[in-house]
């Protein structure tokens, strides 16, 4: 079981319309590990999140999640079987409070007790949302944002959480906070997938990471080789 | 005095009725962000239907419940075969889309039950209510008809805000790509508002027709002040709905009472046309951002 | 060059429509004079609509002022036709600007109400001021002119009179399409802010909009008063407001040949529909209802299976053959053109976008 990749992408291909932003990828990433995806901007990395959570069809190749084929299934299924999903930009609903916004993760799951004790314990891990609880998300900051996101993302208890770039438009000691807590989330067990433009940080919190240019993956390595390669850092990721 | 009196409460009974048009305009707007300009032309429909059930049973209640039920399944089942298809089309093919509907109901109706005006059982007595030997210039039918759109109002708020569909249905309006990644499924959610909306029109239909008389094109007027009623509350705004609808029904019945009747649809106009000139997003949403 | 090819164009239908409305019956003339001046309002709103991205319910009403316009100026001042037309054309420009300015910070179903208004509003005003003939309305005659000899059917001169004002339209619209006031239209419908970026005085575009599609209504009422000899506050309904919106759809928005399509459902459609139910016995309210169902119908199912309208289906048909003819301004292109009505703040662009 240990041994099962946690998510499987085999040579998707995907695009919108007439354009294909994704040509072939494919990556594996095993449980409680953080994949950092990478590249410049258009290289296919928020379309690759896509392929996986269900925004948009694959026209080929598959996802495997658990082992389990779930390729071509719509993005609410997904988030019921256990694939979270970050966008870029946060996603907060502004005009519900945090409390809404945390109890909209989890409003599939079944059993009162399971959805309370799921709120409860986002309130423990995040005590700044405590705070804000009946708030209306909107009113706050980027980096509050950013933890209400994920804490919902987390209230769904998912087996694999994509992340699309979390520090955007971050102060750089709040990204260093949020690298910090998505580091924590490899504890429980939860496989991350974690598209950043800001490379440096997110090597340095990745197990392994896969670079995209142009829709295909030009370099795939555990992080620290990745981060040692200076040519790959000068030419793809900027540093 | 007893003539203000009188003009206020009666103002008040009919811009429920008002409140409630509106009510189901802001439903529809809120999830798809499309005015449904058919809703008239529902509400007149589900209105036939319960006389039918009414004739064929004598009951004025089983004709009140299953009008109810039909503007759910109405307004649900237009929502699925003839909203959807449109929803990711140009916004004006919508409107054109709801103008048909409206029409084709209208014309509809026409061919089923024929032009004329027919009568509509009020659910209560319509003659004026005392105390003692004061008159109150209320019917105890007025009372209903307030007290039955404030309470469909109030279970609406009440589901919106503490059951979990009712919050499904506030993500999915404000934000369908996120609802979804969280799992929820939008498209039953605007099902869902569609049928909370026809329900609504339907309770309208049924409140204000004794006073109107059915037939086809009874409601046209009806959904104009409702429309105007939803404009002055704000298009985004259930409560300012509801509002609206007070205040333009109180103040055209002083217009009515004090200044003449056949100024009422003047005015109801020009108030519309002054809210659109000076405060576009309506008395109770926020300020709309202005682009640049 | 443009101009010479629409003139040609128009030259040549001129022709067609001359030989076609000479054999026909006067029936037939009738109609074809109907569909010419439903074909003037049509395309002044398919303009407005489609190109400047700004919808009207109520231009069934600028319809009625030109109407009310000439039929006073024919009535009580004996003015020449010639000079009723323009000036009913005029009277109606100059309350587009009105509305126009009025209307011009009001976007998406705000403006769709704003013009409703006006349409509900303006044919009441018709019943209170004796001049305007109340409830009756006004009779307008006019007769065929002198040149063309004495016997000459009036119902012909009709057909020619508004189908020759039809063309003209239709050339002088085409033109203005292509110019490059049609060319600010279109990009400041497409998005507002660039173009005001880029230096375009959108509210003055706007505005503009408003005032030649009043224009086209009002000259379109007036040949519809000159038509039908009467002029009542029942001829211009919101329906008719409604009526106008649908065909320019329908024959497809932004597009000139469309609006000769839309007129063409709009006059014909319930007729025919009307006939057919007649013809199966079946009773006069259910006869008379049944055009309305069936027009409510047509408007959903066309714009749910072709939202191009018909010309967006004639475009795809003859696609082979377009090089070869000139092409349409405001032809569909692969994004349908319409106005975009403003996104709520807090909605993510995420699917579709790159």
């Amino acid at each position: 079981m240990s041994e099962q990749a946690a998510l499987a992408v085999e040579e998707v291909v995907a695009g919108y319309g007439g354009v294909l932003a994704l040509q072939s990828v494919s990556i594996t990433a095993r449980p409680a590990t953080i994949t950092a995806v990478l590249g410049a901007n258009g290289a296919g990395k928020t379309t690759l999140l896509r392929a996986i959570s269900g925004v948009i069809r694959p026209r080929r190749g598959r996802v495997l999640v658990g082992g389990q084929e779930m390729t071509g299934r719509s993005a609410e299924d997904m988030a019921r079987a256990g694939v979270a999903h970050v966008p870029e930009g946060q996603g907060v609903i502004a005009e519900l409070t945090v409390q809404e916004n945390l109890r909209l993760g989890a409003f599939w799951r079944r059993g009162r007790g399971t959805r309370a004790a799921a709120l409860a314990e986002a309130y423990q891990r995040f005590p700044v949302l405590a705070g804000a609880r009946n708030r209306a998300a909107g009113t706050l900051s980027g980096g509050e944002r950013q933890m209400l996101v994920i804490a919902r993302a987390l209230m769904a208890r998912p087996r694999v959480l994509l992340l699309d770039e979390p520090s955007l438009g971050l102060a750089p000691k709040i990204v260093s906070q949020v690298m910090e807590l998505t580091a924590g989330l490899r504890e429980t067990g939860l496989t991350v997938l974690l598209v950043e433009q800001n490379a440096r940080s997110a090597l340095s919190i990745a197990d392994q990471g896969i670079v995209l240019s142009l829709g295909r993956v030009v370099a795939a390595a555990d992080a620290a080789a990745l981060a040692a390669d200076v040519g790959l850092r000068k030419h793809y990721l900027g540093f | 005095m007893t003539e203000f009196r009188e003009l206020t409460l009666g103002g008040i009974s009919v811009g429920m009725i008002y409140a409630a048009i509106a009510l189901s305009l802001v439903l529809i707007w809120r999830a798809t962000r499309i005015l449904n300009y058919a809703q008239g032309g529902m509400a007149m429909f589900t209105t036939y239907i319960a006389l039918l059930v009414i004739n064929h049973t004598g009951s004025y209640w089983a004709g009140f419940a299953v009008a109810l039920a039909s503007g759910l399944v109405l307004g649900g089942v237009i929502e699925r075969l003839v909203i959807r298809p449109a929803e990711n089309k140009p916004p004006l093919n919508a409107i054109i889309i709801t103008i048909g509907l409206l029409v084709f109901l209208e014309g509809l109706a026409g061919i089923l039950y024929g032009g004329q005006f027919r009568s509509f059982p009020a659910a209560f007595s319509i003659t004026g209510l005392h105390v003692g030997s004061a008159a109150l210039g209320v019917s105890a039918n007025d009372v209903f008809v307030a007290v039955a759109v404030l309470a469909a109002a109030l279970l609406l708020a009440a589901g919106f805000r503490y059951t979990s569909a009712g919050l499904q249905l506030r993500a999915s309006a404000f934000s369908p790509p996120v609802a979804r990644l969280l799992g929820v499924r939008v498209g039953r959610m605007l099902t869902l508002g569609w049928a909370l909306a026809g329900l609504i029109g339907a309770l309208a239909g049924v409140l204000v027709s004794p006073s109107t008389f059915l037939y086809p094109n009874s409601m046209d007027s009806i959904f104009v002040l409702g429309f105007t009623a939803a404009v002055i509350g704000g298009l985004d705004s259930p409560a300012g709905a509801v509002a609206g609808g007070l205040i333009l029904g109180v103040a055209l019945s002083y217009v009515g009472g004090y200044l003449g009747s056949d100024l009422v649809p003047l005015f109801g106009l020009a108030a519309l046309a002054v809210v659109l000139m000076v405060r576009p997003s309506g008395l109770f949403s926020p300020a709309a951002t202005r682009q640049v | 060059m443009t101009l010479v090819r629409h003139v040609a164009t128009a030259a040549v239908l001129a022709v067609l429509l001359v030989i076609i409305s000479s054999t026909v019956s006067p029936f037939r003339d009738y109609q074809m004079a109907e569909v010419a001046c439903y074909v003037v309002a049509v395309a002044g709103l398919t303009v407005l609509v489609g190109l400047s991205g700004q919808i009207s319910l109520g231009n069934g009403a600028f319809m009625a002022i030109g109407a009310y316009a000439a039929a006073l100026l024919l009535l009580h001042l004996h003015w020449p036709l010639a000079v009723v037309l323009v000036a009913a054309l005029a009277v109606a420009a100059a309350g587009g600007a009105v509305v126009g300015v009025a209307a011009a910070r009001l976007r998406g179903p705000y403006l769709a109400g704003a013009t409703l208004i006006l349409a509900v509003a303006l044919p009441s005003l018709a019943l209170r001021y004796g001049l305007l003939g109340g409830d009756q309305g006004l009779t307008v005659v006019i007769n065929s002119p002198g040149f063309l000899g004495p016997s000459f059917s009036l119902t012909r001169w009709q057909a020619w009179l508004t189908c020759g004002c039809a063309l003209i339209t239709l050339v002088l619209l085409a033109n203005l399409a292509r110019s490059r006031v049609g060319r600010s239209w279109r990009a400041a419908r497409d998005d507002e802010v660039a173009a005001a970026l880029a230096g375009l005085n959108v509210a003055r575009l706007r505005v503009l909009a408003f005032v030649v599609s009043a224009a086209c209504a009002g000259l379109a009422g007036a040949l519809l008063a000159v038509t039908t000899s009467i002029v009542s506050p029942g001829a211009f309904t919101v329906t008719l407001s409604i009526g106008l919106l649908t065909a320019a759809v329908l024959g497809g928005l932004g597009t000139l040949p469309g609006a000769v399509w839309g007129s063409l459902v709009l006059v014909l459609v319930p007729t025919y529909v009307t006939d057919v139910a007649s013809s199966h016995g079946l009773s006069s309210s259910v006869g008379s209802n049944i055009p309305v169902a069936a027009y409510g119908v047509v408007l959903v199912v066309v714009m749910l299976t072709f939202p191009d309208g018909i010309q967006g289906g004639v475009h795809r048909l003859s696609r082979p053959l377009a090089s070869r003819l000139p092409a349409w301004p405001g032809a569909p292109r692969r994004r349908p053109p319409g106005p975009q009505f403003r996104a709520p703040a807090s909605e993510h662009q995420e699917e579709g976008s790159l």
